[in-house]
């Protein structure tokens, strides 16, 4: 079905309203209390079971965390820029920025893919042990968000393309389900890599 | 107005990649000789400097700053309450060890 | 009063479906939770005598609760038919509703019935050799728990149909708590591989936050369903919204004749 929206006006003179779909909002709770639940449970086995889940960790690579971190952040700033550069009616800016965004955002999803490769070379599986149940379980429903964040940023950019469409709200939506994605991944990031 | 705002997001990018970096010295001043150890101080610094990072998204990137009060103090209180659960947890499994 | 209000309503049908959708989550619950206690899952690293032991000691249980889901358990496709209901109230194509009703009615299959058919075939012979008992115990548990990926297809469905429907027939964020929803479903698939652990059938972030998550879900979209069928005018266009307040008042009323 084919949709005709008017063209949201490029000012932002409204003082103070939410940013996208308030059932955006909804979802980011709720889904960051589930996760929240899930780091829950890792940090209470990981607490009991240090040893075991320290030497596991050290198969992994901080380096390798720390530039698919960046990238990932590097992303989201890139999708921030987006909105506001949509918002100002500099929509060709905007679709350049959605790309960049995506780019960032499979330079991450590469990085990840090299270090499954990595880890199951060294034979490090779903199967072995506590620490790396919890590390590709993590890291593989974060990979299924980023690619439904692929589809979240196809929206988006379908939106900029034509004047027949350009809501900002729906650019807005798009881009705080991407953020959400980034931020999940920062605290995945601190439990797996960092946390001792 | 628009590249005063990309000023501030370059600023918010930067330092969350310093924080990101921040990480890197952390796990190094942790290791003794090499050899990884367990750490309370690290665990809980590292929780600590994902949610702030988590804060400053939301907040930037996400534009709860111009977000009504509703939604401000709801996204600060998700950081809470994250905080209290992962670092609950954290402790509980360590007492129960 | 109700009773006598309900003359000439042209609702009464889909109250019908309502209620017995309600009953039926009711049932569930009891049979899988009390009645065969089946739910919360028995440990999956139980050996064959173990396993033989636990259909022993649920013989009666089992039977009768598994018997009473097989009497009722067509109900489940009220919810079904209700949501279908939703769909085809909503602005969007038409397919959205036959493949969510395809998807669901399909799968009922190894979502409910094969745990039923599997553990009460277990509980008929509890003599059996444990060898086949055990087999019987796997499948039951893993026809339930590790076949909630037909559900997700279903679930996306249903989001994809809510968010791009022009009718408001549902809110917005419920469309994305589908999303949360069929993510969980993902999030069961490796009791197929692990069988200890917070990944295992039974275990805390596979079973418990998972069921947490999906009674949310349930209980909201009863609600919803409930607040669409108030909302209803058997129109083609956008639904109302719901009646400020009078229904508060009418039931406020009503209990209070009740009580009186």
């Amino acid at each position: 079905m084919t949709t005709t929206q008017t063209v949201t006006a490029p000012t932002e003179k409204t003082p103070r309203r939410v940013p996208g779909e308030s059932g955006m909002w909804f979802f980011v709770l709720f889904e960051s209390l589930v996760f929240t639940s899930y780091f829950g449970v890792y940090l209470y086995y990981r607490a009991q079971h240090e040893a075991a889940f320290l030497r596991a960790q050290s198969h992994l690579d901080l380096w390798l965390g720390v530039l698919g971190t960046i990238a990932l952040l590097t992303s989201s700033w890139s999708v921030a820029r987006c909105v506001q550069t949509a918002r100002v009616g500099r929509y060709r800016l905007a679709l350049r920025d959605a790309a960049l965004t995506a780019g960032f955002g499979a330079v991450f999803l590469t990085l990840k893919s090299i270090e499954w490769a990595r880890q199951i070379h060294m034979g490090n599986t779903f199967t072995s042990g506590d620490f790396f149940q919890y590390y590709f379980f993590f890291t593989a429903i974060h990979c299924v968000h980023l690619l439904i964040g692929f589809v979240a940023l196809g929206v988006l950019a379908y939106q900029l393309a034509s004047p027949r469409r350009r809501s900002q709200e729906i650019v807005e939506t798009c881009a705080t389900y991407w953020h959400t994605v980034d931020f999940l991944w920062v605290l995945i990031f601190a439990l797996l890599y960092v946390a001792r | 107005m628009g590249t005063t705002f990309n000023k501030r997001l370059l600023a918010v990018w930067l330092v969350l990649s310093a924080i990101t970096v921040i990480y890197l010295w952390i796990d190094r001043s942790a290791d003794d000789r090499g050899a990884p150890t367990a750490s309370t101080v690290v665990t809980v610094s590292a929780i600590t400097l994902a949610l702030v990072k988590v804060r400053i998204i939301m907040r930037e990137f996400m534009e709860v700053r111009h977000a009504p009060p509703l939604l401000c103090r709801l996204t600060d209180l998700w950081v809470v309450l994250m905080a209290a659960a992962l670092l609950g947890m954290y402790f509980v499994g360590k007492a129960a060890a | 009063m109700k009773r006598l209000a309900w003359r000439g309503d042209p609702k009464r049908e889909l109250w019908l479906m309502w209620y017995a959708t309600l009953i039926f989550y009711n049932v569930f619950t009891v049979v899988f939770f009390v009645l065969t206690r089946t739910q919360p899952p028995a440990p999956p690293w139980y050996d064959a005598d173990q396993a033989t032991a636990w259909f022993a000691h649920r013989h009666q249980g089992l039977l009768v609760g598994f018997a009473l889901m097989f009497a009722l358990g067509g109900l489940s496709m009220t919810s079904t038919a209700l949501i279908t209901y939703s769909i085809r109230r909503m602005s969007v194509s038409r397919a959205f509703a036959y493949s969510y009703l395809i998807l669901y009615a399909v799968s009922a299959v190894p979502g409910l019935l094969l745990i039923c058919l599997a553990m009460t075939v277990g509980a008929m012979r509890p003599d059996r050799d444990p060898a086949i008992q055990h087999w019987l115990y796997d499948f039951g548990f893993l026809s339930f728990s590790g076949t909630m990926g037909v559900f997700l297809v279903g679930s996306l469905i249903w989001m994809a149909a809510i968010l791009l429907d022009k009718n408001r027939v549902l809110p917005r964020w419920f469309g994305y708590l589908n999303l949360c929803n069929a993510l969980t479903e993902v999030v069961v698939s490796p009791a197929w591989i692990l069988d200890r652990g917070a990944f295992s059938w039974n275990g805390t972030i596979a079973w418990w936050i998972n069921v947490a998550v999906f009674g949310m879900y349930t209980g909201v979209f009863i609600t919803l369903l409930r607040n669409m069928i108030i909302r209803e005018d058997f129109g083609t266009g956008p639904l109302p919204d719901l009646p400020p307040r009078k229904p508060r008042q009418r039931a406020a009323a009503e209990v209070a004749e009740v009580a009186s």
